[in-house]
């Protein structure tokens, strides 16, 4: 347990209110509404980065998977949407436009549900967590761990994404589900440019994060990274392992499916490359980045990686070139940084000494690299 | 049109919640409304993609494109006004295409967008084209089957695709089909269509199978075919797979003179990378090959040529994607400088011609997709295409042709009462 | 009976690409503990050098299966030298830096080679089909089969029968007697790298002719190369082996029988129901738990 609660816990708290503080002003020095969705966008992925971290950085899970979630979560919503939506493009009433150029005659019966808004948004959190459920249970009970576990969330996720894109009746297939009404909901509108739909998003990180803080200081999230350290040492003493790691990897997946949700209403589409393995992989690099044992180091990471990436690309000297520069940065912070980004706070000196650092730096100290608090 | 009054309703509504939810001063200010082009410059949107798997037929779009903007500034500009692209990269992610289309459009003000391969791009950057008015320029053939007043449409819909081909087909070869496609929208309404024709014309589908996006193991695939023997394998296998399918054909044995593949996605720069010998003998659909004699093209082809070097082709897909920019410019020549705007840019170009590499063309007033010619070619041992049928005269554009009673008008698509 | 001749030949031909790609990935990862993300690129780079060569030097693809392999290895042998060097005992983080590493080397050839589909000539001899034994098999596939086998027979011969492979196998028990020994463990890792990244090579040279030679086309192959080694088992060649002849036969049988989507989905939830209850892959010998 060597590198945990370095800075004191009040100092964690001040961290992340100030986090939380920081996302909820800053729509006051931004005019314009690309600048806004796209911040929001980044948000988005901070939050499913934080999700990661939950499983991954406290419970030892690495998920490949995690697109899955975060996939279904945004179809869930997007189902709601369309159903909003007016067929002004084909004239049958009631049934999405690529329902009708499938030659669908009727609403599939597990369509028929989302017309209620209240079951769509208990789907986009409940359906991942239930997937969640059942593969943690499948998995874990047989003591499957490492990098077996993310192998197979890894192939579970290339057979959802194959069906999702072949059942193209049903989900709108490669195209997604695209044309959606805006979120409409206790009065407010949710649309892609819209500040309530920002806020929404920065309160739901902000809330995600002081969540996810209580639960790993809790004596289940204390017992998670028993597991992650020494799995047989937790099994010893007579805790049920299997089910704290299915715990994790539900939790993980329900916050996920909840950023899915919020992902359609920024993108105002749902599409398959959103349950894919590119979208996965960098989940996990986002997670890395900055801190995977950290919520707010995963968040974090996904906000500067994907910032630096859309600043990159925006800037025309780097058009052709700004894949080049990240696939360098992450060999440099994987090599240089094991810990992440946030590890450079750790320097800060609250209480956490020099020499420690830099034992847990080294090889040896850091065995699994995830030490980190 | 619905998404008029919708947007301003979703304008106010945020705005008020902002301001009411959490009491901050609204010290943002709204973009006002439409982009509009200002001082001596024109800013246009590129967006094709630059990395990524699409990436291998994007680029040449990209560069078609910046041709015909070259092209336009070295003859004066329009009305004396330069186009400035701006060129952004949407990395073959769908989500990215709306990131950037958001920038175009909303950062930019860029007055259009060239843009986009795949419909998943298309419709994923479509909201953002309606809610802000603007107008996309979209090269590519596609399923039809869309009627929106943001974008102009300059690649071929299904009946300018297989009106005249599936018939020739069926005379040349026989009735019995195969469909082979890969798996997304595209290539399962094209085969839609093709199975209504096939009814018409006493046909039969012999089998219908669709591979994964970016698939290159067609054993089993080849396997069918040979089980089932059809006389004709009609194929909308895009991209890379178009390669390896052809590759693998020959390899195993399978004769161009019995069995010949008809694709309406095989263009030469597939060709080119599969080798003359593999596509020897199979036939494609298409209103332009690099192959047809015209003065334009002889100009369009050496000037690709001697930009991107002597190897370069042209194709069905880069050559609209070139033609488009220059109907952009004559639009925004007919209209006076203050007043260039994208709802004013699609006004000019609707009925819009222009002498294009492939032909005389011209954008439809009502459904803004585009009159082309469509052609059939044989491929040849040397890449190039031999053009062996060729329509007598340019083919309206009909982008609900199979479906009777559906029709595309200025006002969205409406359902006529037969 | 020709349809079923036809039909496992078919899933023989698949198995046999499957095998040339993953047998690197096997050997690297079963010995050196690395997932190598980039496995997929080293695999496109080879089918570069093949196209590079023919169409700068006019070379045929039998020198060029040589080069592509000598290339690539090489290319490994840095990459090691580099950065894998610095990441032994962390496998999660493998997968992040050769990721990294993977999306350099696309955009690199991205940018040096061109976005566009490459051509790479079908040697002539071999680009019909033959008969035989009754029907009409692709004789490139034969060729692809046969040089597979041979690939197969040489690393067998260099893991068990020589030497190095000796001190390979020492390494791979337990580096610290290993070491003890006098064995210089860490330049083993970065010869076993190295001929792991030429087999990728290879694969790519030959896989060349057949498919196609695009910048992305090795992220395909990484995550179906990796289903082979984890159901043959790490450390098993035997296991890689088997494992690919199944999953070939399995997808090519499938896919006969359905559609490719749909045999690829089946294959893929199989491989998560066989990890469940045999973790340590179809024929593993040892297992370190990780």
């Amino acid at each position: 347990m060597e590198g945990q609660h370095k800075h004191p816990i009040w100092a964690k708290l001040v961290g992340y209110a100030a986090f939380c503080v920081v996302i909820l002003i800053l729509p006051l020095f931004i005019t314009d509404d690309y600048l806004l969705n796209k911040l929001a966008r980044y948000l988005v992925f901070g939050l499913v980065a934080m999700a990661l971290s939950i499983s991954w950085g406290y419970a030892g899970i690495l998920n490949l998977g995690q697109a899955v979630s975060f996939g279904l979560g945004s179809y869930c919503m997007a189902m709601a949407l369309k159903l909003r939506t007016i067929p002004i493009q084909t004239g049958a009433e009631g049934l999405p436009d690529f329902m009708v150029w499938n030659n669908v005659k009727s609403l599939p019966w597990f369509w028929e549900p989302f017309h209620s808004y209240g079951f769509a948004i208990a789907a986009g959190v409940l359906v991942p967590t239930i997937l969640a459920l059942l593969i943690g249970t499948f998995v874990f009970r047989a003591r499957v761990t490492g990098v077996y576990v993310s192998i197979i969330t890894l192939a579970l996720l290339v057979v959802i994404n194959l069906v999702v894109i072949d059942r193209q009746r049903l989900t709108g297939g490669f195209n997604g589900l695209t044309d959606l009404a805006p979120l409409e909901l206790f009065g407010l509108t949710f649309d892609p440019y819209a500040h309530a739909t920002y806020y929404l998003i920065a309160v739901s990180l902000g809330a995600a994060l002081f969540l996810g803080l209580a639960v790993v200081h809790s004596k289940t999230g204390l017992i998670m990274q028993a597991i992650r350290d020494d799995e047989n040492r937790v099994r010893y003493f007579g805790y049920d392992v299997a089910a704290y790691q299915t715990f994790a990897l539900c939790l993980s997946a329900a916050v996920a499916g909840f950023a899915g949700m919020l992902y359609t209403l920024v993108m105002a589409f749902a599409s398959p490359t959103f349950l894919a393995v590119p979208v996965s992989l960098s989940i996990v690099i986002w997670s890395a980045v900055g801190g995977r044992a950290s919520l707010l180091g995963s968040a974090m990471g996904a906000i500067i990686v994907t910032g630096v990436q859309g600043s990159l690309s925006d800037t025309p000297a780097f058009l052709e070139t700004w894949t080049l520069i990240m696939g360098a940065l992450f060999i440099i912070v994987v090599l240089f940084l094991p810990r992440g980004l946030i590890s450079l706070v750790d320097r800060i000196p609250l209480g956490g000494s020099a020499r420690r650092r830099a034992a847990a730096a080294t090889g040896a100290a850091s065995r699994s690299g995830i030490n980190a608090g | 049109m619905a998404q008029f009054s919708r947007r301003g309703v979703v304008k106010g509504v945020a705005g008020l919640a902002g301001a009411a939810t959490f009491g901050f001063p609204q010290i943002w200010i709204k973009n006002s409304g439409l982009a509009r082009a200002a001082g001596g410059e024109i800013k246009v949107g590129v967006l094709y993609s630059l990395t990524g798997t699409t990436a291998i037929i994007e680029t040449s779009l990209n560069q078609a494109t910046l041709m015909a903007i070259e092209e336009i500034n070295a003859a004066g500009g329009v009305n004396g006004r330069k186009l400035v692209p701006v060129v952004e990269d949407p990395a073959s992610d769908p989500a990215t295409f709306a990131e950037k289309a958001r920038k175009l459009v909303i950062g930019e003000k860029c007055v259009s967008v060239f843009g986009s391969y795949t419909s998943a791009s298309r419709k994923a950057v479509l909201p953002i084209f309606e809610r802000y008015h603007n107008l996309y320029w979209y090269p590519t053939l596609y399923e039809g089957r869309e009627c929106s007043m943001n974008v102009i449409y300059t690649g071929a819909v299904p009946n300018q695709q297989q009106r005249d081909f599936v018939p020739w087909l069926v005379k040349n070869f026989g009735k019995r089909f195969y469909l082979i496609g890969s798996n997304y929208i595209y290539p399962k309404e094209e085969n839609n269509v093709c199975k209504i024709l096939l009814q018409k014309l006493g046909g039969e589908v012999v089998g219908e199978e669709y591979v994964p996006l970016g698939h290159s193991e067609f054993s089993s695939v080849i396997e069918k075919f040979k089980n089932t023997k059809p006389n004709v394998i009609f194929s909308t296998v895009v991209g890379d797979s178009v390669v390896a399918l052809h590759r693998q054909y020959k390899a195993a044995g399978l004769d161009p003179a019995k069995m010949p593949m008809a694709s309406l996605t095989t263009s030469e720069e597939e060709v080119r990378a599969m080798g003359g010998e593999f596509a020897l003998g199979h036939f494609t659909s298409a209103p332009y090959f690099m192959s047809y004699e015209s003065p334009e093209n002889a100009k369009f082809v050496a000037a690709i040529q001697s930009k991107y070097g002597k190897n370069a082709v042209t194709n069905f897909v880069s050559e609209p994607a070139y033609f488009q920019v220059h109907l952009f410019a004559q639009a925004a020549a007919k209209l006076a400088g203050s007043d260039l705007t994208p709802p004013t840019i699609r006004e000019a170009a609707w009925g819009q011609e222009y002498k294009a590499p492939e032909g005389l063309v011209k954008i439809d007033g009502q459904n803004s997709h585009t009159y082309l010619w469509p052609k059939i070619g044989e491929a040849q041992m040397n890449g190039q295409f031999k053009i062996i049928e060729q329509s007598k005269e340019w083919v309206e554009p009909d982008p609900y042709w199979a479906y009777p009673g559906q029709v595309c008008t200025p006002k969205g698509m409406v359902e006529k009462k037969a | 009976m020709t349809d079923i001749f036809n039909q496992v030949f078919s899933g023989l031909s698949i198995a046999s690409i499957l095998l040339l790609i993953s047998l690197g990935l096997a050997i690297i990862y079963g010995t050196v503990g690395v997932i190598n993300l980039a496995h997929g690129e080293f695999v496109m780079l080879g089918a570069y050098a093949v196209w590079f060569l023919e169409d700068h030097f006019g070379l045929g693809l039998f020198p060029c299966i040589v080069l592509a392999f000598f290339a690539v290895g090489t290319l490994g042998w840095v990459v090691e030298r580099l950065i894998i060097r610095r990441l032994y005992g962390r496998v999660l983080d493998t997968i992040l830096a050769t990721w990294g590493l993977g999306v350099i080397l696309q955009q690199a050839i991205r940018l040096s080679a061109g976005a566009e589909l490459r051509y790479v000539q079908m040697p002539p001899g071999l680009s019909a089909a033959v008969h035989f034994a009754g029907v009409d098999v692709s004789a490139y596939r034969l060729f692809v089969l046969a040089l597979t086998a041979i690939l197969l027979a040489v690393t067998y011969v260099l893991i068990f029968r020589t030497r190095f492979g000796m001190r390979l196998r020492g390494v791979v028990q337990n580096p610290e007697i290993a070491r003890c020994f006098g064995v210089n463990t860490s330049q083993i890792y970065a010869m076993t790298f190295a001929y792991g990244a030429g087999l990728a090579g290879i694969a790519g040279a030959l896989v060349s002719p057949l498919k196609s030679v695009s910048p992305d086309m090795g992220t395909g192959y990484v995550v179906d190369a990796f289903m082979v080694v984890v159901v043959g088992g790490v450390q098993s060649l035997l296991g890689t082996v088997a494992s690919a002849g199944i999953i070939g036969e399995l997808s090519g049988g499938l896919a006969y029988l359905s559609n490719d989507t749909i045999a690829k989905a089946i294959v893929f939830l199989g491989v998560v129901v066989l990890i469940r209850f045999r973790p340590q892959g179809l024929f593993a010998l040892r297992v370190r738990r990780g």
